[in-house]
């Protein structure tokens, strides 16, 4: 039951359809979800190159031992600016804008039940990310304590401190407003005859990001509040000499933290969920327990977060509970790997660029998986901690995993959205340049982490240093890669015209509306039927 | 369901959610001003 089809095409209900307004207040006062996910994806593009050229400038200084090209306080700013944009500005509205584009299309929607809140949630996000941008140029430099803001250290950030903790309110709050609307919209307009359990697992595993967004964005919130008035209102809530404890604060960031990663992974399980049956040719295998299994990580994820921070020094009890909760998340885990390649054993299989996004997707997510199970092994945890190995685990749960299944999203609906197929061959390109070079990236990052090799530092001994030339030569070939993503966007409209239905195993409602998909679509709720029909 | 209807579940859904997310800022702010 993964997918409905629609016996009336989509089309038919658009004759009252007026188009978009012209000029730039079609982009600026949109309250149409195709746009507004477009501007979503195009401004997680402009933020993964603007946080890639930072990965690029900390893996060029670290390619040779000894200070090459910029100071550590800079290098420190360069880390810390690198992962805020990341997570908040490239990875986390790629999949926003992913749901905006397809949640509407997947469940016989016309819109987003809050259209002028879904602009809103967007347009906040530039002024963030511009507060946030122009703390470089500020004096004291841009914030340098971590992602993760530490206090005591990240009170000793320069005048950048308060436009770090606004930027982050703001981000905050456009997550907030975006996922009450994700949530809003599917429990209210889905197609009648779509039952929840019949909802694509694109949406499911969206349904289930939204209620973690909602659960845990206040909680950051709330940490960085109470950081702002520990430096300028007098509150010690995490400072000792007034009675407060910092270590409340690392509590408080994982409680947020950790359901975080899950946030930023989980609409990648939806997507890969999406494209493994279209190009096996069959349904997905065990729709349900998917369900249930992401539902299942979604609970765990509260109760494991004191693993980020085994060394602090907590009870035995607590080091226990918070290692065999971690390793009880394998479980799930284990159930959606097993249930793809199910979907994929003996299937009609061909290998178009999303399916291969994909199945590098299963395979190196998986790698990065092990690891942290390996991590959350407490006696071994306290050796790994603050080691590049940790850089290499979540770098392969983040880039091979939820980069590249928002890649494998955007090559998969990008026909839909523009009405032409993109260039194959450039495509592959890009899968095979990008993989080779990811691995190339992070693969020896394990061995300089189980070395010994902290991170977080610009300098380091020369035992270290073939890895790290390997790693930063692998970074630059994974960067440049990435152009290859933007000549194909490019000419994205070049291509041959695509079908409605694009992709031969495709299913679902998103694939019986025109291709490029009409500006309205759905003003009348499709009359939907249980679509996997055609795979029995 | 008609639109009335729909527009006042919208409504509904979207005022608890908000209300969700504003109970867990104001409980983990509360949280740290019981524990400091």
């Amino acid at each position: 039951m993964t997918a409905t089809t629609v016996d009336t095409n989509a089309a038919d209900h658009d004759d009252h359809d007026h188009g978009p307004t012209k000029g730039i207040g079609r982009w600026l006062f949109s309250t149409n979800h195709k746009d507004i996910g477009t501007m979503y994806l195009i401004f997680s593009l402009l933020m993964f190159f603007i946080g890639g050229s930072m990965a690029m400038v900390i893996r060029s200084e670290l390619a040779v031992p000894g200070l090459q090209f910029v100071h550590p306080e800079f290098f420190n700013s360069m880390t810390t600016m690198h992962a805020l944009i990341m997570v908040f500005g490239a990875v986390m509205p790629a999949f926003v804008g992913l749901a905006n584009w397809m949640i509407p299309l997947m469940i016989g929607a016309p819109d987003m039940a809050l259209p002028r809140m879904n602009n809103w949630s967007f347009w906040i996000l530039p002024i963030a990310f511009g507060i946030l941008l122009s703390t470089l140029l500020m004096p004291g430099g841009a914030p340098a304590g971590g992602w993760t803001m530490y206090p005591p250290l990240v009170l000793q950030t320069g005048d950048a401190f308060p436009f770090l903790i606004f930027s982050v309110h703001l981000m905050g709050l456009s997550s907030i407003m975006g996922a009450i609307n994700v949530i809003v919209t599917i429990i209210n307009m889905r197609a009648p005859d779509m039952t929840l359990l019949k909802m694509p697992m694109f949406v499911w595993t969206w349904l289930i990001t939204a209620y973690l967004l909602i659960a845990v964005m206040p909680v950051l919130a709330g940490a960085v509040t109470m950081l702002l008035t520990d430096q300028f209102f007098g509150t010690s809530f995490f400072l000792a000499a007034g009675g407060g404890d910092p270590v409340m604060f690392q509590h408080i960031f994982w409680f947020f933290g950790h359901p975080e990663v899950y946030i930023m992974i989980l609409p990648a399980f939806g997507v890969v969920s999406e494209i493994i049956p279209t190009f096996a040719r069959k349904k997905l295998f065990g729709h349900d327990s998917m369900v249930y299994a992401a539902s299942c990580i979604a609970f765990l994820s509260f109760i494991v977060w004191a693993h980020h921070m085994f060394t602090v020094g907590m009870p035995l009890t607590g080091q226990l509970f918070f290692m065999f909760a971690t390793m009880l998340i394998a479980v799930p885990t284990g159930v959606k790997i097993f249930n793809w390649i199910a979907t994929m054993w003996r299937g009609s299989m061909t290998f178009e660029t999303p399916m291969l996004f994909s199945l590098a997707f299963v395979f190196l997510f998986t790698i990065g998986g092990f690891s942290g199970l390996m991590l959350a092994i407490q006696p071994a945890d306290v050796q790994y901690h603050d080691t590049y190995f940790v850089v290499a685990h979540f770098h392969y749960v983040l880039v091979p995993g939820s980069v590249f299944a928002i890649m494998a999203g955007a090559y998969y609906w990008l026909p839909k959205w523009t009405g032409h197929m993109y260039n194959e061959k450039i495509g592959k390109l890009h899968f095979w340049t990008s993989t080779i070079f990811v691995n190339l990236t992070f693969f020896p990052m394990h061995f300089l982490g189980l070395a010994g090799m902290p991170r977080r530092i610009p300098d380091y001994s020369t035992q270290f240093t073939d890895f790290n030339t390997i790693a930063s030569v692998g970074a630059i070939g994974f960067g440049l890669s990435q152009l290859i993503f933007v000549w194909v966007l490019l000419t994205a409209k070049k291509g041959e015209t695509a079908t409605d239905r694009v992709w031969e195993g495709s299913h679902g409602l998103e694939w019986t509306v025109p291709s490029p998909a009409p500006w309205h679509t759905f003003t009348t709720p499709p009359k939907a039927r249980i679509a996997n029909e055609s795979f029995e | 369901m008609d639109e009335l209807e729909r527009k006042q579940r919208i409504r509904r859904t979207t005022l608890i959610f908000v209300a969700v997310a504003l109970a867990f800022y104001i409980g983990f702010i509360m949280m740290g001003v019981v524990r400091s």
